[in-house]
C-alpha cells in the first residue's frame, strides 16, 4: 500500500508547492490532500531560549525540524546534491535575526553522491536581538521555513512557523530552553584545540588535486585520540572538497588525510574553510576551521605513505630496517647491475695484492667513501623530491632521460679506458709497466669506482632492499640519511673486510703482463652495461636514438685521437687536442642537441616501451580505474610494476611471467594482467608502490578474486634467482588468490 | 566500522577515477532506448550532442520540465541540429524507476522530444559519466570532446523561473555553433542525487 502511495504523496507535495508555492500560508497540508495524506515528512516548529526578554538582549530562536523515519533535510553544504534549509523571517521592527548556526550534520550515502544533512530531528539556531527602545508587551515571531527533504525520492516543503515573545523587564528562560542548550552544544566549536594545516600533496593532473589536513608534530605529543576524522567542507561555487576522506596517519595521535579538492573554475583555492570533525567511540566533535592552502608540505613535515593493505597496524622498528638496508646493500654487490664494477675492483685488488697493508686499507676505505658519498647525495635527492610533496622512488633518476644519456656516455668512457684506448691519470701521461698501473687505481680511482658502483646499483632492488627503502621513503629525513647510508655500508663492506685482511688476498695471483689482457676483458661486461642504457635511452627517444650511437661514435673516436695522439703522441699535440676538443662540441650540439633533443622525450603513446610483452597473455595497461573495473567484475588481477631500465624486472620477473605455467595459470584463472610502466617515473605508479611498502620496481601484485581482499605482495626476486623459481612464486600466490 | 569506512573511501575514489573529464575526448557509451533500440554516443559522431541525467521525480527537474523550460531547450536546440539524449539512472527498485510504457507515457505529458531516452537502470552510464545529480548536464562538441559538464543553469532551486536564469547547456551549445569559445564549462550539479543502486 506504501508504495503505491509514495508516488502520491511526491505528487501531491510537489504539486503543492509548485501551484500554491506562495499562496499557501499557515497549513502544512495541501487544502487538497484529503485527510489521511501528511503533505511532507517534515514537520518544523519555532521555539525559543526565552518566554520574556528584556530590551536589549540576545535570545536564541531554534526552528526545530522532525524528519519521518528515514527521510533528511541538509545541512548548510548539502553536499553532492540536495539544498540547504532556508528560513525567512517576518519580525517586527526592533527584532534582527542572525545567521542560522547549524549542528554538526551527518554523511548520507551513496558514496558516489555523498551529501550533509540531518535526519530524525535537528534545530535550526538563530540569535534574536532585541533593541533597546522596544516597549513591553506581545511580539508576534514569524518566518518561513523552506527546505528539501529526500528518502528515496526528494520533496522540496514549506511551512510558515511563528510563536509569540514577551517583552518584560527581566529575560525568563522558557520551557524548551533547555532543548535549545542541547542542541547548541551541537554546534561545531571555534578550532582552539588542534593547530591544523592544509597543502596540496601535489600540482593537479587535471581538474582534481589531492589536498592534506594535518596537525603539527609537536601536536602529536600531546595525548590527542580518535577513531576517526573528517572534514566537512563549507559551500563554494568555484570547487568542491569531495566527500571521500583517506585517513593516512598511521599512529593515532596524528591527524593526517587526504581530500579530493574538485575545481570548476579559476584557480587552486588558496584557502578552505569547513568543520573538522572528530569521532572518538559515540562522540562526535565539531571544529570550525579556516585554513590557508600552503603549495607544499610545511617544513618538517613529511607525507607518511599509506598504511600498506597487508600490513596494516605494523611499524616496522628502525633497527631491524637498517639490518634490512645492510643486508640489501650486501645484496647488491650480487646483483646484475654491479658486476661490471665488481671486475673492476678484482682489478683492483689484484694490483695492489702486493703493496703494503695500510695502501691497500685506505684505499679500501676510500672505495667505501666513494659508495657513502653517493648514498648520501641519493638521500639528499629523496628528501628533495619529498619536499617538493612528490613521492620518491628507488631508480626514478632513470626516468630523466639526460641521466640515462650521461651514464651511458660515462661507461663507453670507461669500457674504452679498460681497452686501453686512452687513459685516465691525473697529468694525462701514459702508462705504460703494470706498476704503473698500480698506481691508476690510487685513491681518485677507488673513489670513481664507489661512485660508478652505487649509480650502477640504483636500477637494481634486491630482497630485504626493497622494505628498508619503501620504509626510508616514508620517513623524515634523518632516518632517511641513516637507512641510506647502511644500504652503502653494505655495498662497500665486501671490500673494505678484504682491504682489511690482506691474508684473504692471498689466493690472488701475481701480478704481471696478464693483467693488462684481464683489464681488456673486463671492458666487456662495460659495453654490455652501455648496450643496456643504449636500450633504456631507447624507450626514451624512439627512433632518435640513432642519433645517442652517432654521439657515442663521436665520443669514442675522440677518446681514441686523445689517447693515440695527445697522451701517447710525440708532435702536434695541440693539433690533436684541438680535433678532440671540435669532435666532442660538434658531437654535443648536432648529435645531442639538433638531432636527438635530448632533454625532450617522445610521447609515452609512441614509446615501445615493455607494454609490449609476449607470451600469449592479454597484458593491458595499469590504471586505478582497470583495477576496479575488473575486481568489480569479480576477477583475480595481476599487476606487473616494471620498467626497461629495471634489470631484475627484465632478467627474472618479466620471463617468469612469461612462462607458460603461468600463462596457462593466468588464462585458467580468466585473471586480468596489468602491466605499470615505471620507465618513466610517472608520479601516478611511485604513489601506487608507496602505498605497498615498496620503494621501486620490480613490484608484482596479485589482486585475489574476492574483491574486498587486500592485494598480495610478492617478494623481491632474489639474485641469481632463475626465472623458473621466481615463476613458482608466482603460481603460488596466485594459488592463494583463488582461493 | 573502519572497514565500512575504507570500503566507501576506496569506491568513491574508484567513483572518482571513472568520472569523465571537460576538455577530454567523451568516453563512448551503448544503452538500451525505452524503444529497446541500442543507442551508442559514437552513432552520433560529428554532431553536438547535449546529455541530460534525468528524474522527473526530482524536484528540480520536474520544475524545468513543468515551466516548459526544458522541452523548449530540446526543441531549439533540435533545430539547430543538436542531438539530445536522456539518461534515466534511476534504480529498478525506486519508486521513481520507470518502466519503458511508462517512459514513453512521460514523454509525451512532459513535451519530452529528446532524440533517445536511454534507460540506464543498471547506473552503468550514470556512472562513467559521474553523474551525481538530476539534473545535470553534458555537452559534446562535433569532434567528441566533452565541453560542458554540470549543473543546467545558475539558480539551483527548486521552484525558480528557469527562462530567467543563466542555462549553461544552452549557452555552450550556442557559443560553439557560432564559433565562439565556452564561457563556463564546467560548474557544481545541483539537485537530487542520482537515485543508483545501493
Amino acid at each position: 500500500m506504501r508504495t503505491v502511495l509514495k508516488p502520491l504523496i511526491v505528487i501531491f507535495a510537489c504539486l503543492a508547492t509548485f501551484v500554491s508555492h506562495d499562496a499557501r500560508a499557515q497549513t502544512a497540508l495541501p487544502s487538497f490532500g484529503g485527510a489521511s495524506l501528511t503533505a511532507h515528512h517534515t514537520q518544523a516548529k519555532l521555539i525559543l531560549s526565552a518566554d520574556t526578554a528584556k530590551p536589549g538582549d540576545t535570545i536564541w530562536a531554534g526552528v526545530d525540524m522532525k524528519m519521518d523515519a528515514s527521510w533528511h533535510t541538509y545541512w548548510k553544504n548539502p553536499g553532492a546534491a540536495g539544498l540547504a534549509t532556508k528560513i525567512q523571517w517576518q519580525l517586527p521592527p526592533g527584532v534582527t535575526a542572525g545567521e542560522i548556526q547549524w549542528p554538526l550534520p551527518e554523511k548520507f550515502p551513496p558514496v558516489e553522491v555523498t551529501t550533509y544533512g540531518y535526519e530524525k530531528e535537528v534545530v535550526l539556531l538563530v540569535p534574536l536581538t532585541l533593541a533597546s527602545n522596544l516597549s513591553a508587551g506581545p511580539l508576534d515571531l514569524k518566518a518561513k521555513v523552506s527546505w528539501l527533504e529526500c528518502k528515496d525520492v526528494c520533496v522540496p516543503a514549506n511551512q510558515s512557523v511563528e510563536t509569540k515573545l514577551n517583552i518584560g523587564p527581566e529575560t525568563k528562560t522558557s520551557a524548551n530552553a533547555a532543548t535549545i542548550e542541547l542542541w547548541q552544544k551541537k554546534v561545531p566549536q571555534t578550532n582552539d584545540v588542534y593547530s591544523l594545516s592544509a597543502w596540496w600533496e601535489k600540482p593537479a593532473s587535471d581538474d582534481t588535486r589531492p589536498l592534506i589536513i594535518g596537525n603539527e608534530q609537536m601536536m602529536a605529543a600531546k595525548n590527542i585520540k580518535y577513531d576517526s576524522v573528517d572534514f566537512f567542507p563549507g559551500t563554494n561555487d568555484a570547487f568542491e572538497i569531495q566527500a571521500a576522506t583517506e585517513t593516512i596517519s598511521a599512529q593515532s595521535a596524528y591527524i593526517r588525510f587526504r581530500k579530493v579538492v574538485k575545481k570548476f573554475s579559476g584557480d587552486w583555492p588558496k584557502g578552505i574553510s569547513g568543520v573538522l570533525v572528530i569521532q572518538n567511540g559515540n562522540s562526535r566533535y565539531g571544529y570550525e576551521v579556516k585554513l590557508p592552502v600552503s603549495d607544499q608540505a610545511p617544513a618538517g613535515e613529511t607525507i607518511p605513505a599509506q598504511t600498506p593493505p597487508v600490513r596494516a597496524g605494523e611499524t616496522p622498528a628502525l633497527p631491524l630496517m637498517l639490518l634490512y638496508a645492510f643486508i640489501g646493500g650486501l645484496i647488491l654487490n650480487i646483483m646484475p647491475c654491479v658486476l661490471p664494477v665488481i671486475a673492476l675492483k678484482i682489478l683492483g685488488f689484484v694490483s695492489e695484492a702486493r703493496s703494503e697493508p695500510r695502501r691497500v686499507r685506505n684505499l679500501g676505505l676510500i672505495y667505501a667513501l666513494g659508495v657513502l658519498v653517493s648514498f648520501l647525495a641519493l638521500a639528499a635527492i629523496v628528501i628533495g623530491v619529498k619536499a617538493a610533496g612528490h613521492h620518491a622512488g628507488w631508480g626514478m633518476q632513470f626516468g630523466s632521460p639526460v641521466f640515462v644519456v650521461c651514464l651511458t656516455t660515462l661507461v663507453t668512457l670507461v669500457a674504452l679506458n679498460l681497452f686501453g684506448v686512452f687513459e685516465v691519470t691525473p697529468g694525462g701521461r701514459v702508462l705504460n709497466s703494470a706498476g704503473e698501473l698500480a698506481s691508476r687505481h690510487g685513491a681518485p680511482g677507488a673513489f670513481f669506482n664507489g661512485l660508478l658502483a652505487t649509480t650502477l646499483a640504483t636500477p637494481c632492488t634486491a630482497p630485504f632492499l626493497s622494505g628498508a627503502l619503501g620504509f626510508a621513503f616514508a620517513q623524515k629525513s634523518p632516518t632517511i640519511i641513516l637507512i641510506f647510508l647502511f644500504v652503502g655500508l653494505g655495498l662497500a663492506a665486501p671490500y673494505v673486510v678484504l682491504s682489511c685482511n690482506p691474508a684473504l688476498l692471498k689466493f690472488l695471483p701475481k701480478p704481471g703482463a696478464w693483467m693488462e689482457k684481464f683489464k681488456v676483458a673486463m671492458g666487456f661486461p662495460m659495453l654490455a652495461t652501455v648496450v643496456w642504457l643504449f636500450s633504456v635511452a631507447a624507450s626514451d627517444y624512439g627512433s632518435r636514438v640513432f642519433w645517442l650511437g652517432v654521439f657515442l661514435v663521436v665520443i669514442a673516436f675522440a677518446a681514441w685521437i686523445f689517447g693515440e695522439f695527445v697522451q701517447r703522441g710525440r708532435k702536434r699535440k695541440g693539433i690533436a687536442l684541438a680535433i678532440v676538443l671540435i669532435l666532442l662540441t660538434s658531437g654535443y650540439t648536432y648529435a645531442l642537441e639538433n638531432r636527438l633533443h635530448w632533454r625532450e622525450m617522445i610521447a609515452e603513446t609512441d614509446a615501445a616501451g615493455p607494454i609490449n610483452q609476449s607470451g600469449g597473455t592479454g597484458w593491458q595497461p595499469w590504471s586505478p580505474a582497470a583495477v576496479a573495473q575488473a575486481r568489480a567484475a569479480g576477477k583475480p588481477v595481476l599487476v606487473d610494476f616494471t620498467a626497461s631500465w629495471c634489470v631484475t624486472c627484465n632478467a627474472i620477473v618479466k620471463p617468469a611471467l612469461e612462462n607458460n605455467s603461468v600463462a596457462a595459470k593466468l588464462k585458467e584463472m580468466d585473471a586480468v594482467v596489468l602491466i605499470a610502466d615505471y620507465t618513466r617515473t610517472p608520479s601516478e605508479i611511485t604513489d601506487e608502490i608507496s602505498k605497498y611498502g615498496g620503494a621501486g620496481v620490480p613490484l608484482v601484485l596479485v589482486y585475489p578474486k574476492n574483491p574486498d581482499a587486500a592485494p598480495i605482495v610478492l617478494p623481491q626476486p632474489s639474485p641469481l634467482q632463475l626465472p623458473s623459481g621466481y615463476a613458482k612464486i608466482v603460481l603460488e600466490a596466485l594459488d592463494r588468490s583463488a582461493r | 566500522m573502519k572497514i565500512t569506512l575504507a570500503l566507501l573511501t576506496a569506491l568513491t575514489f574508484v567513483t572518482a577515477a571513472f568520472a569523465v573529464e571537460v576538455g577530454k575526448p567523451a568516453p563512448d557509451f551503448s544503452g538500451t532506448d525505452i524503444n529497446g533500440k541500442t543507442v551508442k554516443l559514437s552513432d552520433y559522431a560529428g554532431k553536438l550532442v547535449v546529455i541530460e541525467s534525468y528524474n522527473s521525480d526530482c524536484p528540480f527537474c520536474n520544475n524545468h520540465y513543468k515551466t516548459g523550460a526544458m522541452p523548449d531547450l530540446q526543441k531549439d536546440l533540435a533545430a539547430k541540429g543538436v542531438v539530445w539524449l536522456i539518461v534515466n539512472s534511476v534504480n529498478p527498485k525506486n519508486s521513481s524507476h520507470r518502466t519503458p510504457e511508462q517512459a514513453k507515457q512521460e514523454m509525451i505529458d512532459k513535451k519530452i522530444t529528446a532524440d533517445a531516452w536511454i534507460d540506464d537502470s543498471s547506473g552503468k552510464i550514470g556512472h562513467l559519466y559521474g553523474m551525481l545529480t538530476t539534473p545535470q548536464m553534458f555537452v559534446i562538441n562535433k569532434d567528441g570532446t566533452l565541453v560542458y559538464d554540470g549543473a543546467i543553469d545558475d539558480k539551483a532551486d527548486p521552484s525558480h523561473d528557469p527562462k530567467t536564469a543563466r542555462n549553461y547547456a544552452r549557452e555552450a551549445v550556442d557559443n560553439l555553433l557560432a564559433g565562439k569559445p565556452i564561457e563556463v564549462s564546467q560548474t557544481k550539479p545541483y539537485g537530487c542525487s542520482v537515485k543508483y543502486a545501493d
